[in-house]
């Protein structure tokens, strides 16, 4: 009898232990459980950002590519009733032996239109480049590059000019239209 | 039968003619052409040549330019006076532009041309201007 009851009370503390181990692993998984929810939450707010930046990025270059459809469409038309100016500057040196300072400035502005009237010619126009390198034992023996630009401008404008320190700066401008070009 | 008063259709005839050739001296043709070399964005040479026309140009009188004479008659003398006027005006008329440019191991030449080619201009002469305006 004796045993008997030494037996269910030891079964009953046994069962007690493994009530309070169950417990605590239960407490442990739910820990586990919170940090991993948490880590989740952490992930789901980095993935959102991350599609914040992309979708920014997206629309970046999307507006982007649409300006650079505009100016595309706008450099290789020209539209009708629309004209485009195109405008230069042009530098030039008055010469060693000027008589006066009035002379110099007139020489260095007529120097200052010719390279203008060059600039708008390159930009309206274009240039035609050509270059040559002479290479022996593997050393550049003579590089040379030519340039050559050929063009008729109308109806330039100066619209500033500046003479300082015996250099001449002339702002110059045309205004080209389709009208210019129709036949 | 020769009349007491003299010869009036001969008279009237050499009014004609005498008309009739004062009229091309009021209004004559020239050939002007300019030209301006600029080295190394200094300018090197500038020529404007003027000579009057020995034939009859073709086309119509374009962008009229007045020029001050002072009741001057040699066009020469007339460009000479307001040239600056003048050639801005030649600008505007439009110049053929040439640029050569060559950079032999990095060091930099160039030469620019600008040129008006040989126009013929309807010159008129008045009491204080000069009307000009070229042919086209």
């Amino acid at each position: 009898m004796r045993y008997s009851v030494l037996l269910s009370l030891l079964l009953s503390v046994s069962s007690l232990f493994a009530n309070g181990q169950n417990s605590s692993n239960s407490v442990e998984d739910l820990h586990r459980a919170k940090a991993e929810s948490a880590l989740i939450k952490d992930e789901l707010d980095n993935a959102r950002a991350q599609t914040i930046l992309i979708k920014d990025e997206i629309a970046q270059a999307r507006a982007e590519n649409q300006e650079k459809l505009a100016s595309i469409k706008a450099e290789e038309v020209l539209q009708k009733n629309k004209s485009t100016h195109i405008s230069a500057i042009g530098q030039g040196v008055s010469p060693l032996n000027t008589s006066s300072p009035a002379q110099a400035y007139a020489l260095a502005k007529r120097a200052a239109i010719a390279d203008a009237y060059r600039s708008i010619a390159e930009k309206v126009k274009g240039v035609r480049i050509e270059g040559q390198d002479t290479i022996k034992n593997m050393m550049v023996q003579k590089s040379t590059i030519r340039t050559h630009v050929q063009a008729m401008i109308k109806n330039a404008d100066i619209v500033e000019t500046t003479f300082k320190d015996g250099l001449c700066e002339v702002e110059m401008e045309i205004v080209i239209s389709y009208a210019d070009f129709a036949q | 039968m020769r009349s007491r008063d003299g010869n009036s259709n001969l008279l009237r005839r050499l009014c004609a003619v005498a008309l009739c050739s004062s009229l091309p001296l009021s209004a004559s043709e020239y050939l002007i052409s300019y030209k301006y070399i600029v080295e190394n964005i200094t300018l090197y040479n500038e020529t404007l040549f003027i000579s009057e026309a020995m034939k009859k140009c073709n086309g119509k009188p374009q962008k009229e330019f007045v020029l001050y004479s002072n009741e001057s008659r040699d066009l020469r003398e007339v460009i000479s006076q307001n040239s600056e006027e003048f050639i801005e005006y030649i600008h505007r008329l439009g110049l053929h532009v040439e640029h050569r440019e060559i950079t032999t191991n990095l060091q930099n030449r160039s030469t620019t041309t600008l040129i008006l080619k040989t126009t013929c201009f309807k010159v008129d002469f008045n009491d204080n201007f000069v009307k000009i305006a070229p042919l086209k």
